[in-house]
């Protein structure tokens, strides 16, 4: 063999080392780095909660409605007991309000005969569609989705993390 | 990139590693047998990356090793990719290390000067079994479960010391929690330490010895 394809063979073989070394690494480093990364876009999931027959709900009169809500978390299922204050003007259409406040997270509480919701905690007050009347809550209450399937209200008792 | 090996040559003689480590003489006659231990090196470093990931959703209880095993087979985005190279990983590292050893004692390449080479990969060898068997029990289902029961009986069948190293192995007289806990700790703390060890020392001497020459064919005797 000459001392050129000598050199040729050699160059090839590095090469070749090279390009199925790195293709090799790649093939468990892009996994690795999908299993790690993966927490980045993951999307919550939580579930629709049914709390109370529509009926039940009075009408013009928040309610403080409790449930038991099933939390995913990576393998194992909590179930905690959760609430949330209910509206509804017309036994149709209904909001759901977190129940913690959106300062500080105390559990506010309704005054009927102010028509107010109150925080016990700095004074908070909202008004029933959940705005902001006085005191130091950065936003008006936070709202769950609702629905109505059937003659039942359900909830999905989650916020979309805002500011404030 | 060439700058940048300048700098650290002039502060580390990095070159000198290198050429230590890879411009190496190789005497002729050398083929793919003489690559089974860096197959092996290098399930090692799979074993070692897809273990550590899978550590991170794994609990050696058991009211969750399966549970959290299933979560990352079914929920984790390349989950099922990483369980599956760790798992044939493992077998893959057992059969290429035990082809390793049969070349070694084949070519009688464990003869002197290289005794201290075979010897600590007699222990290499016996270190990577215990990956297994430790391993397996941990997705904690019906096979692991049952094999390790097996596993500990045999153990038992030994004369005098049997029953002890059984007790010892399983953390009491039933196969339970603390079987699980203790297996998980060596297979993830005991043996990976131990492993990077030794294969640190075998590699060391592989170097610092040069590979053995093959064997040499006697000339045919005429007949
Ligand atoms: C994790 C497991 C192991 C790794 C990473 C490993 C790695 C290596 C490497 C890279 C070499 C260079 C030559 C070659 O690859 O054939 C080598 C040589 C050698 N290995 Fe291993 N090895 C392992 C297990 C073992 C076992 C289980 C034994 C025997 C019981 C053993 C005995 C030897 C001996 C005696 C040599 C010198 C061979 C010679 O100079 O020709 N190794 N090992
Ligand atoms: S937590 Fe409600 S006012 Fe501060």
């Amino acid at each position: 063999m000459t001392e050129g394809m000598d050199a040729g063979r050699r160059e090839f073989l590095k090469r070749g080392t090279l390009i199925l070394g790195g293709l090799t690494l790649l093939g468990l480093a892009i996994p690795s780095g999908v299993y790690v990364l993966a927490p980045l876009w993951k999307r919550s999931e939580e579930e629709w909660v049914e709390v109370a027959a529509v009926s039940e709900v009075p009408v013009g009169q928040p309610t403080k409605i409790e449930f038991v809500r099933r939390k995913k978390d990576g393998w194992v299922t909590i179930e905690g007991r959760s609430s949330a204050w209910v509206v509804t003007a017309d036994g149709r259409q209904f909001t759901a309000y977190d129940p913690r406040c959106t300062h500080l997270g105390c559990p506010y509480r309704f005054d009927a005969a102010q028509g107010k919701f109150l925080c016990p905690c700095h004074t908070a007050m909202f008004d029933i569609d959940g705005n902001v009347l006085s005191g130091p809550a950065p936003r008006p209450l936070d709202r769950f989705e609702t629905k109505v399937v059937g003659k039942k209200l359900l909830i999905k008792p989650a916020v979309e993390k805002k500011e404030g | 990139m060439a700058k940048l090996r300048e700098w650290l040559d002039e502060r580390l003689q990095t070159r000198e590693i290198k050429h230590a480590l890879l411009d190496r003489k190789i005497p002729k006659g050398v083929g793919w047998l003489y690559t089974l231990g860096s197959v092996s090196l290098f399930i090692f470093t799979a074993q070692i990356v897809t273990g550590i990931l899978l550590a991170m959703n794994y609990v050696p209880s058991p009211e969750h090793a399966y549970l959290s095993v299933k979560h990352v087979t079914d929920q984790i985005p390349m989950g099922s990719v990483m369980r599956g190279i760790h798992k044939w990983g493992a077998s893959a590292m057992v059969i290429f290390v035990t082809l390793h050893m049969l070349r070694v004692y084949f070519m009688g390449a464990y003869k002197y000067p290289r005794e201290l080479t075979w010897i600590v990969g007699v222990l290499i060898w016996l270190i990577v079994l215990g990956f297994g068997f430790t391993g397996y029990l941990l997705p904690w289902d019906q096979k692991g479960f049952w094999a390790t029961v097996v596993g500990a009986n045999i153990a038992e069948q030994a004369p005098y010391l049997g029953p002890w190293i059984a007790k010892l192995m399983r953390g009491g007289d039933q196969l339970g929690a603390v079987t699980l806990t203790r297996f998980y700790a060596i297979h993830v703390l005991i043996l990976p330490a131990s492993l990077g060890l030794l294969v640190a020392i075998h590699l060391f001497m592989v170097i610092r010895q040069g590979i053995s020459a093959p064997p040499e064919r006697e000339p045919r005797r005429p007949g």
